[in-house]
Protein backbone atom coordinates (compact mmCIF):
# COMPACT_ATOMS: atom_id res chain seq x y z
CA UNK A 1 0.00 0.00 0.00
CA UNK A 2 2.46 2.39 0.62
CA UNK A 3 4.39 1.70 -2.55
CA UNK A 4 0.66 1.96 -4.31
CA UNK A 5 0.29 5.46 -2.25
CA UNK A 6 3.81 6.57 -3.66
CA UNK A 7 2.85 5.45 -7.11
CA UNK A 8 0.46 7.41 -7.08
CA UNK A 9 1.94 10.89 -6.07
CA UNK A 10 4.56 10.29 -8.58
CA UNK A 11 1.99 10.14 -11.39
CA UNK A 12 0.24 13.33 -9.85
CA UNK A 13 3.62 14.98 -9.57
CA UNK A 14 4.67 14.01 -13.18
CA UNK A 15 0.90 15.40 -14.24
CA UNK A 16 0.82 18.54 -12.61
CA UNK A 17 4.52 19.65 -14.14
CA UNK A 18 3.52 18.72 -17.06
CA UNK A 19 0.18 20.64 -17.02
CA UNK A 20 1.54 23.92 -16.13
CA UNK A 21 4.20 23.70 -19.08
CA UNK A 22 1.47 22.83 -21.93
CA UNK A 23 -2.19 21.96 -22.60
CA UNK A 24 -3.23 19.30 -25.16
CA UNK A 25 -4.95 21.15 -28.43
CA UNK A 26 -8.32 19.66 -27.12
CA UNK A 27 -7.97 21.08 -23.71
CA UNK A 28 -6.94 24.90 -25.02
CA UNK A 29 -10.46 24.48 -27.13
CA UNK A 30 -12.63 23.98 -24.93
CA UNK A 31 -11.34 26.60 -22.58
CA UNK A 32 -11.48 28.91 -25.52
CA UNK A 33 -14.81 28.24 -26.98
CA UNK A 34 -16.11 28.35 -22.86
CA UNK A 35 -14.66 31.32 -22.89
CA UNK A 36 -16.86 32.48 -26.29
CA UNK A 37 -19.86 30.93 -24.95
CA UNK A 38 -19.93 33.31 -21.93
CA UNK A 39 -19.05 36.53 -23.60
CA UNK A 40 -21.46 35.18 -26.28
CA UNK A 41 -24.36 34.86 -23.79
CA UNK A 42 -23.77 38.63 -21.92
CA UNK A 43 -23.67 40.27 -25.55
CA UNK A 44 -26.90 38.59 -26.56
CA UNK A 45 -28.69 39.29 -23.14
CA UNK A 46 -27.62 42.23 -23.25
CA UNK A 47 -27.84 43.90 -27.03
CA UNK A 48 -30.81 41.19 -28.31
CA UNK A 49 -33.54 43.83 -27.74
CA UNK A 50 -31.59 46.71 -28.78
CA UNK A 51 -30.92 44.91 -31.92
CA UNK A 52 -34.04 43.76 -32.22
CA UNK A 53 -35.17 47.74 -31.66
CA UNK A 54 -32.37 48.80 -34.20
CA UNK A 55 -33.66 46.66 -37.11
CA UNK A 56 -36.83 47.35 -36.47
CA UNK A 57 -36.63 51.24 -36.52
CA UNK A 58 -34.68 51.23 -39.91
CA UNK A 59 -37.20 49.09 -41.80
CA UNK A 60 -39.50 50.36 -44.50
CA UNK A 61 -41.84 52.66 -43.99
CA UNK A 62 -39.54 54.24 -41.27
CA UNK A 63 -40.94 54.79 -37.70
CA UNK A 64 -40.12 57.68 -35.86
CA UNK A 65 -38.16 57.81 -32.73
CA UNK A 66 -41.45 59.38 -30.53
CA UNK A 67 -43.27 56.26 -31.33
CA UNK A 68 -41.23 53.80 -28.97
CA UNK A 69 -42.31 55.81 -26.09
CA UNK A 70 -45.48 57.37 -26.59
CA UNK A 71 -48.42 54.78 -25.87
CA UNK A 72 -50.21 56.25 -28.70
CA UNK B 1 -77.61 25.29 -83.63
CA UNK B 2 -76.55 21.46 -84.91
CA UNK B 3 -72.89 22.32 -83.81
CA UNK B 4 -73.55 24.16 -80.55
CA UNK B 5 -75.53 20.78 -78.78
CA UNK B 6 -72.89 18.19 -79.32
CA UNK B 7 -70.29 19.83 -78.09
CA UNK B 8 -72.68 20.45 -74.71
CA UNK B 9 -73.64 16.74 -74.79
CA UNK B 10 -69.91 15.37 -75.47
CA UNK B 11 -68.59 18.38 -72.97
CA UNK B 12 -70.76 16.37 -69.59
CA UNK B 13 -69.69 13.07 -70.36
CA UNK B 14 -65.58 14.21 -70.67
CA UNK B 15 -66.33 15.93 -67.57
CA UNK B 16 -67.31 13.31 -65.53
CA UNK B 17 -64.57 11.53 -66.88
CA UNK B 18 -62.38 13.69 -66.18
CA UNK B 19 -62.90 14.12 -62.25
CA UNK B 20 -63.11 10.30 -62.44
CA UNK B 21 -59.36 10.73 -63.93
CA UNK B 22 -58.02 13.20 -61.36
CA UNK B 23 -59.36 10.98 -58.63
CA UNK B 24 -58.03 8.00 -59.63
CA UNK B 25 -54.61 10.50 -60.24
CA UNK B 26 -55.14 11.30 -57.15
CA UNK B 27 -54.88 8.04 -55.22
CA UNK B 28 -52.09 7.37 -57.31
CA UNK B 29 -49.62 9.74 -57.71
CA UNK B 30 -47.02 9.21 -55.03
CA UNK B 31 -44.54 11.56 -56.74
CA UNK B 32 -46.95 14.25 -55.97
CA UNK B 33 -47.68 14.13 -51.84
CA UNK B 34 -47.98 17.26 -49.95
CA UNK B 35 -45.25 18.85 -47.98
CA UNK B 36 -45.98 17.18 -44.08
CA UNK B 37 -46.27 19.83 -41.10
CA UNK B 38 -42.76 20.21 -39.28
CA UNK B 39 -42.35 17.60 -36.48
CA UNK B 40 -42.40 19.45 -33.60
CA UNK B 41 -46.27 20.63 -34.78
CA UNK B 42 -47.56 17.22 -35.05
CA UNK B 43 -49.62 17.38 -32.08
CA UNK B 44 -50.97 21.23 -33.31
CA UNK B 45 -54.40 20.07 -33.36
CA UNK B 46 -54.97 19.04 -30.15
CA UNK B 47 -52.28 21.24 -28.18
CA UNK B 48 -54.66 23.88 -29.19
CA UNK B 49 -57.52 22.55 -28.38
CA UNK B 50 -56.39 20.71 -25.23
CA UNK B 51 -53.67 23.10 -23.72
CA UNK B 52 -54.54 26.32 -23.95
CA UNK B 53 -52.40 29.28 -21.72
CA UNK B 54 -53.75 29.35 -18.56
CA UNK B 55 -52.46 31.34 -15.84
CA UNK B 56 -53.64 33.12 -12.14
CA UNK B 57 -54.16 36.28 -11.40
CA UNK B 58 -54.24 39.41 -13.51
CA UNK B 59 -52.44 40.01 -17.67
CA UNK B 60 -52.22 42.72 -19.40
CA UNK B 61 -50.81 42.89 -22.63
CA UNK B 62 -50.73 45.86 -24.90
CA UNK B 63 -49.01 45.39 -28.10
CA UNK B 64 -48.42 48.71 -30.48
CA UNK B 65 -47.13 48.34 -33.87
CA UNK B 66 -44.68 50.94 -35.57
CA UNK B 67 -45.17 49.87 -38.72
CA UNK B 68 -45.88 46.76 -40.79
CA UNK B 69 -43.23 44.23 -39.63
CA UNK B 70 -42.04 46.14 -36.69
CA UNK B 71 -44.02 46.68 -32.93
CA UNK B 72 -43.28 46.65 -28.95
CA UNK B 73 -45.31 44.37 -26.67
CA UNK B 74 -46.20 45.63 -23.00
CA UNK B 75 -47.42 43.15 -20.20
CA UNK B 76 -47.86 43.17 -17.08
CA UNK B 77 -48.48 40.47 -14.99
CA UNK B 78 -49.86 40.24 -11.47
CA UNK B 79 -50.57 36.92 -9.58
CA UNK B 80 -49.37 33.51 -7.38
CA UNK B 81 -46.66 31.93 -9.20
CA UNK B 82 -46.23 28.16 -8.38
CA UNK B 83 -42.16 27.05 -7.57
CA UNK B 84 -41.37 23.06 -7.60
CA UNK B 85 -41.11 21.77 -4.18
CA UNK B 86 -40.42 18.53 -3.15
CA UNK B 87 -44.05 18.04 -0.99
CA UNK B 88 -47.11 17.23 -2.89
CA UNK B 89 -48.39 20.68 -1.67
CA UNK B 90 -47.95 22.69 -4.28
CA UNK B 91 -46.03 26.46 -2.92
CA UNK B 92 -47.09 29.94 -4.53
CA UNK B 93 -45.29 33.23 -3.98
CA UNK B 94 -47.04 36.24 -4.86
CA UNK B 95 -44.96 38.12 -7.77
CA UNK B 96 -45.28 41.05 -9.93
CA UNK B 97 -43.46 41.20 -13.74
CA UNK B 98 -43.74 43.85 -16.39
CA UNK B 99 -42.21 41.94 -19.44
CA UNK B 100 -41.27 44.88 -22.47
CA UNK B 101 -41.39 42.94 -25.94
CA UNK B 102 -39.79 43.91 -29.56
CA UNK B 103 -41.11 41.73 -32.27
CA UNK B 104 -39.90 42.09 -35.96
CA UNK B 105 -41.60 40.35 -38.04
CA UNK B 106 -40.26 39.75 -42.09
CA UNK B 107 -40.93 37.21 -44.45
CA UNK B 108 -37.26 36.24 -44.23
CA UNK B 109 -35.86 36.64 -40.88
CA UNK B 110 -38.25 36.61 -37.38
CA UNK B 111 -36.65 38.14 -34.02
CA UNK B 112 -38.74 38.14 -31.07
CA UNK B 113 -36.97 39.28 -27.81
CA UNK B 114 -38.75 39.60 -24.12
CA UNK B 115 -37.43 41.18 -20.89
CA UNK B 116 -38.84 40.55 -17.81
CA UNK B 117 -38.53 43.05 -14.51
CA UNK B 118 -36.45 40.40 -12.98
CA UNK B 119 -33.50 39.98 -16.30
CA UNK B 120 -34.66 37.71 -17.58
CA UNK B 121 -34.47 37.19 -21.39
CA UNK B 122 -36.31 35.34 -24.24
CA UNK B 123 -35.18 35.49 -27.14
CA UNK B 124 -36.40 34.01 -30.83
CA UNK B 125 -34.40 34.30 -34.12
CA UNK B 126 -35.94 32.89 -37.44
CA UNK B 127 -34.19 32.93 -40.59
CA UNK B 128 -34.87 31.41 -44.33
CA UNK B 129 -30.97 30.80 -45.79
CA UNK B 130 -32.81 29.64 -48.76
CA UNK B 131 -36.11 28.44 -49.97
CA UNK B 132 -35.26 25.47 -48.41
CA UNK B 133 -33.42 25.98 -45.12
CA UNK B 134 -34.35 27.96 -42.39
CA UNK B 135 -32.20 27.86 -38.82
CA UNK B 136 -33.91 29.10 -35.63
CA UNK B 137 -32.85 29.72 -32.48
CA UNK B 138 -34.40 29.93 -28.95
CA UNK B 139 -33.25 31.68 -25.81
CA UNK B 140 -33.60 31.80 -22.34
CA UNK B 141 -31.06 33.96 -20.40
CA UNK B 142 -30.82 34.61 -16.81
CA UNK B 143 -28.71 36.03 -14.29
CA UNK B 144 -28.03 33.54 -12.64
CA UNK B 145 -25.39 31.01 -13.62
CA UNK B 146 -26.11 27.77 -15.13
CA UNK B 147 -30.49 28.09 -15.99
CA UNK B 148 -29.82 29.55 -18.98
CA UNK B 149 -30.66 27.63 -22.08
CA UNK B 150 -30.21 27.80 -25.85
CA UNK B 151 -31.30 25.74 -28.66
CA UNK B 152 -30.33 26.27 -32.42
CA UNK B 153 -32.27 24.25 -35.12
CA UNK B 154 -31.56 23.90 -39.12
CA UNK B 155 -34.57 22.94 -41.00
CA UNK B 156 -34.76 21.67 -44.76
CA UNK B 157 -37.80 20.92 -46.15
CA UNK B 158 -37.74 19.33 -49.11
CA UNK B 159 -40.53 18.42 -51.72
CA UNK B 160 -42.66 15.82 -49.65
CA UNK B 161 -40.36 15.78 -46.53
CA UNK B 162 -39.00 17.59 -43.86
CA UNK B 163 -35.85 17.06 -41.97
CA UNK B 164 -34.35 19.03 -38.63
CA UNK B 165 -31.32 18.72 -36.64
CA UNK B 166 -30.90 20.66 -33.45
CA UNK B 167 -27.93 21.85 -31.52
CA UNK B 168 -29.01 23.14 -27.30
CA UNK B 169 -26.46 23.85 -24.85
CA UNK B 170 -25.43 21.00 -22.21
CA UNK B 171 -24.39 18.90 -25.06
CA UNK B 172 -28.02 18.26 -26.61
CA UNK B 173 -28.36 17.27 -30.11
CA UNK B 174 -30.84 15.90 -32.08
CA UNK B 175 -32.41 15.24 -35.41
CA UNK B 176 -35.91 14.26 -36.55
CA UNK B 177 -37.63 13.53 -40.13
CA UNK B 178 -40.89 13.33 -40.96
CA UNK B 179 -42.29 11.98 -44.77
CA UNK B 180 -45.70 12.19 -45.99
CA UNK B 181 -46.14 8.52 -47.49
CA UNK B 182 -49.65 9.39 -48.51
CA UNK B 183 -51.55 12.15 -49.31
CA UNK B 184 -53.21 11.93 -45.75
CA UNK B 185 -50.60 9.76 -43.49
CA UNK B 186 -46.97 10.98 -42.70
CA UNK B 187 -44.77 8.92 -40.71
CA UNK B 188 -41.63 10.66 -38.81
CA UNK B 189 -38.93 9.30 -36.31
CA UNK B 190 -36.23 11.57 -34.01
CA UNK B 191 -33.19 10.92 -32.44
CA UNK B 192 -31.32 12.77 -29.59
CA UNK B 193 -28.75 13.09 -27.35
CA UNK B 194 -28.27 14.93 -24.40
CA UNK B 195 -24.63 14.99 -23.19
CA UNK B 196 -24.98 16.51 -20.03
CA UNK B 197 -27.47 13.41 -18.42
CA UNK B 198 -26.00 10.93 -20.81
CA UNK B 199 -29.28 9.79 -21.81
CA UNK B 200 -30.30 9.36 -25.48
CA UNK B 201 -33.78 8.30 -27.00
CA UNK B 202 -35.24 7.57 -29.90
CA UNK B 203 -38.93 8.31 -31.18
CA UNK B 204 -41.37 7.74 -34.05
CA UNK B 205 -44.19 9.58 -35.09
CA UNK B 206 -47.41 9.52 -36.94
CA UNK B 207 -49.86 11.63 -38.09
CA UNK B 208 -52.88 10.85 -40.26
CA UNK B 209 -55.08 13.94 -41.57
CA UNK B 210 -58.48 14.60 -43.25
CA UNK B 211 -60.98 17.41 -43.58
CA UNK B 212 -62.70 16.44 -41.09
CA UNK B 213 -60.30 14.90 -38.71
CA UNK B 214 -56.32 14.46 -37.39
CA UNK B 215 -55.22 11.51 -35.47
CA UNK B 216 -51.44 11.31 -33.98
CA UNK B 217 -49.48 9.01 -32.38
CA UNK B 218 -46.00 9.53 -30.92
CA UNK B 219 -44.10 6.48 -29.19
CA UNK B 220 -40.51 7.21 -27.56
CA UNK B 221 -37.65 5.01 -25.91
CA UNK B 222 -38.24 7.19 -22.55
CA UNK B 223 -41.44 5.65 -22.24
CA UNK B 224 -43.93 7.88 -23.54
CA UNK B 225 -46.37 6.76 -25.90
CA UNK B 226 -48.77 9.74 -26.74
CA UNK B 227 -52.16 9.87 -29.22
CA UNK B 228 -54.59 12.20 -30.17
CA UNK B 229 -57.62 12.16 -32.43
CA UNK B 230 -58.96 15.73 -33.13
CA UNK B 231 -62.68 15.86 -35.02
CA UNK B 232 -63.59 19.03 -36.69
CA UNK B 233 -67.73 18.72 -36.62
CA UNK B 234 -67.98 21.67 -37.90
CA UNK B 235 -66.34 25.56 -38.68
CA UNK B 236 -67.17 26.39 -35.32
CA UNK B 237 -66.30 23.44 -32.99
CA UNK B 238 -63.98 20.86 -32.83
CA UNK B 239 -63.81 18.46 -30.22
CA UNK B 240 -60.16 16.61 -29.03
CA UNK B 241 -58.85 13.79 -26.94
CA UNK B 242 -55.65 12.99 -26.00
CA UNK B 243 -53.91 10.24 -24.19
CA UNK B 244 -50.60 9.75 -22.78
CA UNK B 245 -49.25 6.76 -21.33
CA UNK B 246 -45.66 6.50 -19.88
CA UNK B 247 -45.00 2.30 -20.12
CA UNK B 248 -41.86 2.90 -17.86
CA UNK B 249 -43.35 4.47 -14.98
CA UNK B 250 -46.64 3.35 -15.40
CA UNK B 251 -48.15 7.02 -15.49
CA UNK B 252 -51.36 7.44 -17.63
CA UNK B 253 -53.45 10.57 -18.41
CA UNK B 254 -56.57 11.16 -20.90
CA UNK B 255 -58.60 14.17 -21.40
CA UNK B 256 -60.88 15.17 -23.59
CA UNK B 257 -61.84 18.55 -24.81
CA UNK B 258 -63.64 21.23 -27.02
CA UNK B 259 -62.96 24.28 -28.60
CA UNK B 260 -65.39 26.73 -29.97
CA UNK B 261 -64.44 29.21 -32.30
CA UNK B 262 -67.28 31.52 -32.44
CA UNK B 263 -67.46 35.15 -33.92
CA UNK B 264 -67.22 37.14 -31.22
CA UNK B 265 -64.85 34.36 -28.65
CA UNK B 266 -63.29 31.60 -28.42
CA UNK B 267 -64.22 29.18 -25.66
CA UNK B 268 -61.96 25.97 -25.10
CA UNK B 269 -62.44 23.78 -22.25
CA UNK B 270 -61.09 20.35 -21.21
CA UNK B 271 -61.33 17.57 -18.61
CA UNK B 272 -58.70 15.38 -16.97
CA UNK B 273 -58.17 11.81 -15.96
CA UNK B 274 -56.11 13.70 -13.14
CA UNK B 275 -59.23 15.33 -11.90
CA UNK B 276 -58.48 18.58 -13.91
CA UNK B 277 -60.69 20.84 -15.38
CA UNK B 278 -59.36 23.70 -17.39
CA UNK B 279 -61.05 26.26 -19.38
CA UNK B 280 -60.26 29.38 -21.38
CA UNK B 281 -62.35 32.33 -23.13
CA UNK B 282 -60.88 34.98 -25.54
CA UNK B 283 -64.38 37.44 -25.89
CA UNK B 284 -63.70 40.01 -28.62
CA UNK B 285 -64.96 43.31 -27.12
CA UNK B 286 -64.14 45.68 -29.57
CA UNK B 287 -61.31 45.58 -32.41
CA UNK B 288 -58.32 45.18 -30.86
CA UNK B 289 -59.43 44.74 -27.60
CA UNK B 290 -60.19 41.52 -25.95
CA UNK B 291 -61.00 39.97 -22.59
CA UNK B 292 -59.41 36.77 -21.47
CA UNK B 293 -61.07 34.52 -18.63
CA UNK B 294 -59.31 31.24 -17.66
CA UNK B 295 -60.15 28.63 -14.96
CA UNK B 296 -58.18 25.44 -13.97
CA UNK B 297 -59.54 23.04 -11.28
CA UNK B 298 -57.21 20.85 -10.05
CA UNK B 299 -59.50 18.61 -7.51
CA UNK B 300 -56.97 16.27 -6.48
CA UNK B 301 -54.52 18.50 -5.89
CA UNK B 302 -56.55 21.19 -4.59
CA UNK B 303 -55.44 23.95 -6.51
CA UNK B 304 -57.64 26.36 -8.04
CA UNK B 305 -56.47 28.92 -10.48
CA UNK B 306 -58.57 31.38 -11.76
CA UNK B 307 -57.34 34.59 -13.88
CA UNK B 308 -58.50 37.55 -15.95
CA UNK B 309 -56.81 39.67 -18.37
CA UNK B 310 -57.63 42.41 -21.03
CA UNK B 311 -55.02 42.20 -24.16
CA UNK B 312 -55.46 45.56 -26.21
CA UNK B 313 -53.87 45.36 -29.43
Amino acid sequence: MASRVSLKTKGKGGKGSKGSDEKSAAQCLKEWSTWAMKKAKVATHYGFIPLVIIIGMNSEPKPQLYQLLSPV
Amino acid sequence: MAGIVPPATTAVPADVSHTAHTKHDEKTDYMNLPCPIPYEELHREALMSLKPETFEGLRFDFSKGLNQKFSLSHSVIMGPTEIPSQSAETIKIPTAHYEFGANFIDPNLMLIGRVLTDGRLNARVKGDLTDNLTVKANAQLTNEPHMSHGMFNFDYKGKDFRSQFQMGNGALFGANYIQSVTPHLSLGGEVFWAGQHRKSGIGYAARYETDKMVATGQVANTGIVALSYVQKVSDKVSLATDFMYNYLSRDVTASVGYDYILRQCRLRGKIDSNGCTTSYLEERLNMGLNFILSAEIDHMKKDYKFGFGLTVG
